[in-house]
């Protein structure tokens, strides 16, 4: 159990001239959780979606599951899904509207676990029960459904088909505090009980020291730096992990040391 | 005055005063939509105040009627809502003002600003068009209007100002406007400035540095400011006091360093509980069951009690009244419960 599920290799990413990704490289090991922090511009969803295969990299490698993902013929991108499955801060837009959540939870399931639709019915009703779902809400559609609910709706279409990796772009932010709490604590046992690995990518520090074992910090397309989540938070060694860690208000919030922080990086 | 006010503050958080010169004082204010049997409530029995130069907090999640609360400072009722109670926003009566007083009160007394820059300000209009605009309304001549938007721009921290007034919404970051946004709503030096989640669109670097200014804008000017977030954290680092809503109604009211130690509400504690924090040592968080409710949804009695661990038979009974606790007023009838 000691090869990586997932490894990634000198990553670039270039939209025209514009590096989005600069030279990203991580590991993460099954049952891991592995936190991408960064700010608009860091280059964290770019780099969740060529995990996903959502991009094509410039240059540089995905393994995953000790095999290099290579172009994106069907059989790959099949091969990919099966293994990896992304879940987006709106899951209003991955949604068929005219879909009920039961039969979009069970689309993946038709495309990549074989069995018959009765079999699949009875995993989808599992599956709801796992996520907190009632069978009423599995009945509905996406719209009749709160954010919260839409949100555990897309975690269990994901786990439908038993992946390794759950790459979660902002999962958590658009949600109440008290329902990101519900979601954070969902995902936490989830992780327990299936051993799946997480790439949990957040602006939010607070979650991403909640959810993660390790973690990458962005900036610019580069990793600034790595290393264990509190670890990071206890001693960050690069100025702009201490920017960020800086900025998030306290009840003893020093806006100067903010300040001092931003001319240590030479920014206005 | 002064050995009064002492005494009042035992009870209440905010002194229990009620200044006449306060910048905001909304007192019992009800509202609801449609008529009959089929009035939908939206507000209930609010209560806020905000004096001159304060800053005051109004927390809450989706639905908690925080911003409905904010909007009906400046008169903007909801189309067809009926009102009872009041506002007053320095000597104005907002609720039975006319449509010429409520526009001299937004233009020149009290402004607003939004969580989205871009939908607040003319796209095809130059930035110092923008800012000019509030200034020329109230007589100021042109030329004195255009040097003082230049000057403006430099308080707020604009490279360059003479090139940023002749340029489009559109060539600044989200950041960036903002901060122009913070320059008019500051132009006419308002008695009030409303501020709905101004910086929750931001990163959190920038979110620091816009927060900073508004803070330091705010002393300048000595402006009241009334500060509508989803986010604890921020509330308390910038706040004097806090009012904390839920499902239209105002559940506690605090000094904001007090609401961290010892909440009253347990709504409060549950949304204390259920935030991650980067600070102090790793603890668990605990999910609060269920999902924010509008007040229309909410049952009948205490309209948390539905969600909340410490709820028996007599929450049911009643609206529980605003009672004190500690540094804190308090709607709830077992506060003890929650913090000794």
């Amino acid at each position: 159990m000691n090869a990586p599920v997932l490894s990634v290799t000198s990553l670039v990413k270039k939209f025209g001239h514009f590096t989005a990704v600069d030279d990203v490289s991580f590991e993460l090991m099954p049952g891991a959780s592995l936190g991408i922090v960064g700010e608009s511009g860091s280059g964290k969803t770019t780099t969740a979606r060529i995990l996903a295969g959502l991009e094509q990299p410039t240059s540089g490698t995905v393994t995953l599951d000790g095999r290099a993902v290579e172009g994106h013929s069907r059989r790959t991108r099949l091969w990919q899904a099966r293994r990896l499955q992304m879940i987006f801060q709106d899951p209003y837009g991955s949604f068929d509207p005219r879909q009920t959540i039961a039969q979009s939870i069970a689309e993946p399931m038709r495309l990549h676990v074989p069995g018959s639709a009765k079999e699949h019915r009875a995993r989808v009703g599992e599956l709801l029960d796992q996520v907190g779902l009632s069978s009423r809400a599995g009945e509905s559609l996406p719209r009749d459904l709160s954010g919260g609910q839409r949100q555990r709706a897309a975690i269990a279409r994901a786990l439908g088909i038993a992946p390794r990796v759950l790459v979660l772009d902002e999962a958590v932010a658009a949600l109440d505090v008290s329902i990101q709490a519900q979601i954070l604590t969902l995902l936490d046992e989830l992780r327990g009980d299936t051993g799946i690995s997480y790439v949990f990518v957040s602006h939010d520090l607070a979650v991403v020291r909640y959810i993660t074992d390790t973690a990458i910090v962005m900036r610019h397309g580069r990793i600034v730096e790595r290393g264990e989540t509190e670890q990071i938070l206890r001693s960050p060694q690069h100025p702009y992990t201490r920017l960020l860690l800086d900025s998030i208000p306290s009840p003893d919030w020093d806006l100067d040391r903010v300040a001092q922080d931003r001319r240590a990086l030479d920014l206005p | 005055m002064l050995a009064k006010k002492t005494l009042a503050r035992k009870e209440a958080p905010d002194g229990g005063a009620e200044d006449r010169r306060d910048a905001l004082g909304v007192s019992r204010l009800s509202l609801a939509v449609g008529a009959g049997e089929r009035a939908i409530p939206l507000l209930a029995d609010v209560t806020v105040r905000v004096g001159r130069g304060e800053t005051v907090g109004l927390v809450g999640e989706s639905g908690s009627g925080k911003s409905l609360t904010a909007r009906t400072a400046l008169g903007m009722l909801p189309r067809g809502a009926r009102a009872t109670g009041s506002v007053t926003v320095s000597d104005v009566d907002v609720l039975s003002a006319g449509r010429k007083t409520l526009r001299d009160l937004r233009r020149t007394r009290a402004s607003m600003i939004f969580q989205d820059p871009r939908a607040s300000i003319n796209p095809v209009r130059r930035i110092g068009d923008y800012l000019t605009e509030g200034l020329r309304a109230r007589g100021v001549p042109a030329r004195a209007a255009a040097e003082r938007a230049l000057d403006l721009l430099d308080q707020v921290g604009i490279r360059d100002p003479g090139s940023a007034v002749r340029r489009f919404p559109h060539e600044f970051s989200g950041g960036m406007l903002q901060r122009v946004v913070i320059a008019g709503a500051l132009s006419t030096e308002p008695e009030l400035l409303l501020a709905d989640e101004p910086t929750t669109a931001l990163d959190v670097t920038t979110q620091a540095e816009v927060i900073a200014l508004l803070k330091n804008m705010q002393q300048v000017h000595g402006t009241g400011m009334l500060f509508v977030t989803h986010d604890l954290d921020l509330a308390a680092a910038i706040c004097d006091r806090i009012y904390v809503m839920y499902a239209g109604r105002i559940v506690e009211e605090s000094v904001s360093a007090a609401l961290f130690t010892a909440p009253a509400h347990p709504y409060t504690r549950a949304l204390l509980e259920a935030s991650p924090s980067v600070h102090g040592d790793k603890v668990a968080i605990k999910a609060i069951k269920g999902r924010p409710r509008a007040l229309a949804e909410s049952p009948s009695g205490c309209s948390f009690r539905d969600r909340c661990p410490l709820a028996g038979d007599d929450c049911a009974a009643s609206v529980p009244a605003h009672r004190p606790h500690g540094t804190s007023l308090v709607a709830c009838l077992h506060p003890e419960q929650v913090t000794p």
